[in-house]
């Protein structure tokens, strides 16, 4: 104590000192938040692409999909294709009625529960006008394939209003969607319908194509949870938050649907 | 080497180590009971997950998540052993770290001198719950899977979405796995540099002693200096080594056992020692969409009518901002149990909520909330402990001088106490069981019989701790 007393009598004053204390924590302070833009750096590059691609529906071994050969109400086996990047799978779905003959689910609009917004579900093509394609992701808590899935006539789940076949359900938190009405809420907890992937269908070669989504921005990419006018018209969100698809073409992979299963 | 005087082994460890000088509080004969040392049991069981983790970062591939994480399991010789423990060691951290909250709690040890503490203790409560989400994300399962996309929508309903990017990454599986191994690590390292202080400051505040000791009020401190406290080395060295053992035997035995080729089949989804499915395996969709156990009570709050956004402040932040305030909220003197009702009645509300809402969401995973099945659940169990502590502390209120002042004369409850002689016959026994146990496990093939060896070095763990324990009750007590 007596060494710091006579350190302090050689030097500054009280008033001077605690004023230099008071600059170095100003100075420190501002050094030290100055330096947190440096946190950037866990910021990491974005990737994706400008604009919805034009990509082909083929198979496994690269042959495009025949619209009339894909099985009807996802039986036995569940059509899931990514688009438009490499972590938004889609289901693709040929629409039947209970005797497993296609339907035509008719264009329509659809309303945003969670804010009034409505848009515009082109209806499905193909032959019958019957296949459709819907994000694979629940828009309220991001459960994908298997939770989601389609559940096709005659196969109940239990939802909250009551047992249902026909339907979108996801098995996470109980939401459910219509497939055959543009994946329009049927349920929540979901306040959003599941985005949907328009599809062409070239009636000279039989083949599909995705060109482009409509609706809310696929769950998890950004923007998802704000369904503006302008974003369900043509949700540019999607195209960022995941790696592009390369090629031309996408690839639709077969797989067992639990809802049959069990 | 002196003429007089033993001069054993461990004295020559303790010199060699300076392990008389470890400025360490020692502790009176009481406290070498568990309830005292469940924060040592924590951290005894973070060092298990140091240890274990830092081995599986040699074949953990976050390019390959899903299949490298279930080579360990097959292809790595006492890989299972590894893999499934650093999962328990997570259950019985986060086991240990509720307990030894919910103790500090219920004795009021977050009061003068040790708010500070208590608020650090909380903190890494949190990173502690983060941490193992993360690192049961890191195994790419389809429950792993789910977990992160739920984690992307929790992110987003509290406003924080600027954060997914930081957290999982651009969208490639590649960087998520990459991301959230970078953030396991980091977030395990941040909890050890906390741990450091926390018990840093426990030294440093002074251990709390009986509340009868300190008179029911704060501050509760034992006197570091005092000479009638007998030192640290060599009781509390012994003391803690034997509970870290045990906790390590737990740690192994617990998922061996259910990882064993007759149990495995029949165990529950939520108790699995190993990972689910793979989320592209036809298997995956007959899992249920289960969070981890500790999680269960968020699924059910997840369910509630209220909207996503209320659900998760209502469950994830709410909570964790009332434990950060309690030393703000509480800042009375008294630390009877009964003297603090308010703060005793938000301790049996928070746990058995946190009970009823675990066991519902375990029974009903993903089964939305009708606002009257809430009000069912909810509703009773607060109104009678909120009325019941009323009553009993308006009656303690006429006791309280008599039943604290009293007799000051501790009954000894235990009247049955064991010789020493025949805790020394049990420390000898287990000691060359353990011996015997560890020796079978070597017949034993690393790669196929996993299970066997764990169970093996589970028990022989826990034969270790026993016999140090009786051996510290033999020399020591």
């Amino acid at each position: 104590m007596n060494e710091r007393g006579n350190y302090n009598n050689g030097g500054l004053s009280m008033g001077r000192r605690d004023f230099l204390k008071a600059m170095l924590f100003i100075s420190g302070a501002a050094v030290v938040l100055g330096m947190l833009r440096g946190l950037e750096y866990l910021m990491p590059p974005s990737i994706g692409i400008s604009a919805f691609p034009r990509l082909l529906l083929v198979d496994e071994n690269g042959n495009p999909i025949k619209a009339s050969k894909l099985p009807v109400n996802a039986q036995p086996t569940i059509a899931l294709f990514p688009y438009p990047l490499n972590n938004e799978p889609n289901f693709l779905l040929n629409l039947g009625n209970d005797s497993n003959q296609p339907v035509e689910a008719p264009p329509t609009t659809v309303v945003i529960p969670q804010n009034g917004i409505r848009y515009e579900f082109p209806g499905g093509v193909g032959p019958s006008k019957s296949i459709v394609a819907f994000s694979a992701i629940c828009q309220h808590l991001g459960c994908t394939f298997p939770e989601l899935t389609f559940y096709p006539p005659g196969y109940k789940t239990i939802t909250e209003l009551g047992p249902k076949d026909k339907v979108l359900h996801c098995s996470c938190h109980g939401s459910t969607y219509d497939p055959y009405l543009g994946g329009a809420v049927v349920t929540g907890p979901t306040v959003r319908p599941l985005p949907a992937v328009v599809l062409e269908w070239d009636p000279s070669t039989d083949e599909l194509y995705a060109v482009k989504m409509v609706g809310p921005v696929i769950y998890g990419h950004p923007g998802y949870n704000n369904p503006t006018q302008d974003i369900v018209n043509n949700p540019l969100g999607d195209l960022q938050g995941g790696s592009p698809i390369s090629g031309t073409s996408t690839t639709v992979t077969m797989h067992t649907n639990p809802a049959v299963t069990g | 080497m002196h003429m007089s005087g033993r001069r054993d082994f461990t004295d020559w460890i303790a010199e060699l180590l300076h392990l008389k000088d470890v400025p360490f509080m020692g502790v009176p004969n009481y406290m070498f009971s568990i309830e005292y040392w469940l924060g040592g049991i924590s951290a005894g069981a973070l060092a298990w997950q140091v240890l274990t983790g830092l081995l599986l970062l040699f074949y953990y591939e976050p390019s390959n998540a899903y299949n490298s994480t279930m080579s360990i399991i097959h292809n790595v010789p006492f890989g299972s052993i590894i893999l499934s423990s650093h999962l328990y060691g997570a259950y019985i951290m986060i086991f240990a770290v509720y307990m030894h909250g919910l103790y500090v709690m219920l004795k009021g040890g977050y009061k003068k001198p040790r708010g500070f503490q208590w608020v650090l203790g909380v903190l890494m409560f949190v990173l502690t719950l983060g941490v193992a989400f993360i690192g049961y994300s890191l195994t790419g399962d389809v429950l792993a899977t789910d977990a992160v996309d739920v984690g992307r929508g929790l992110l987003t309903a509290l406003g924080l979405q600027s954060l997914i990017p930081i957290i999982f990454g651009n969208g490639t599986e590649l960087d998520l796995f990459s991301r959230l191994l970078a953030w396991h690590i980091t977030i395990a390292a941040a909890i050890l540099l906390l741990f450091l202080l926390h018990f840093y400051l426990a030294e440093e505040n002074g251990l709390m002693p009986r509340l009868k000791d300190a008179e029911y009020r704060a501050p509760a401190v034992i006197n570091k200096n005092s000479k009638d406290l007998p030192p640290w080395w060599p009781r509390n060295f012994i003391y803690m080594v034997a509970l870290v053992f045990m906790t390590w035997g737990i740690i192994i035995l617990i998922p061996s056992i259910l990882a064993l080729p007759n149990v495995y089949p029949s165990v529950p989804i939520l108790f699995s020692p190993y990972p689910g499915p793979s989320p592209t395996s036809p298997q995956a969709a007959a899992v249920p969409a289960y969070p981890p156990w500790f999680f269960l009570f968020i699924y059910k709050m997840l369910d509630m009518p209220l909207g996503l956004k209320v659900d998760a402040v209502l469950s994830m932040i709410l909570p964790v901002i009332i434990l950060l305030i309690i030393p703000a909220l509480d800042r009375s003197e008294k630390l009877h149990p009964l003297d603090r009702p308010v703060i005793t009645a938000l301790f049996l509300i928070g746990f058995v909520w946190l009970i009823e809402l675990s066991v519902w969401s375990a029974i009903q995973p993903g089964v939305p909330v009708k606002p009257t099945w809430a009000t069912l659940v909810l509703l009773p169990p607060l109104v009678i402990i909120v009325a019941g502590i009323y009553a009993i502390h308006r009656s303690w209120l006429r006791v309280r001088d008599k039943a604290l002042n009293g007799s000051t004369k501790i009954t000894e409850g235990k009247t049955w106490v064991m010789s020493k002689s025949t805790a020394s016959i049990l420390s000898y026994i287990t000691g060359i069981l353990a011996i015997i146990i560890i020796g079978l496990s070597f017949i034993l093939n690393p790669l196929s019989d996993g299970p066997y060896i764990g169970v093996l070095w589970g028990s022989a763990l826990l034969l270790l701790s026993a016999s140090i324990l009786n051996y510290f009750y033999v020399s020591y007590m």
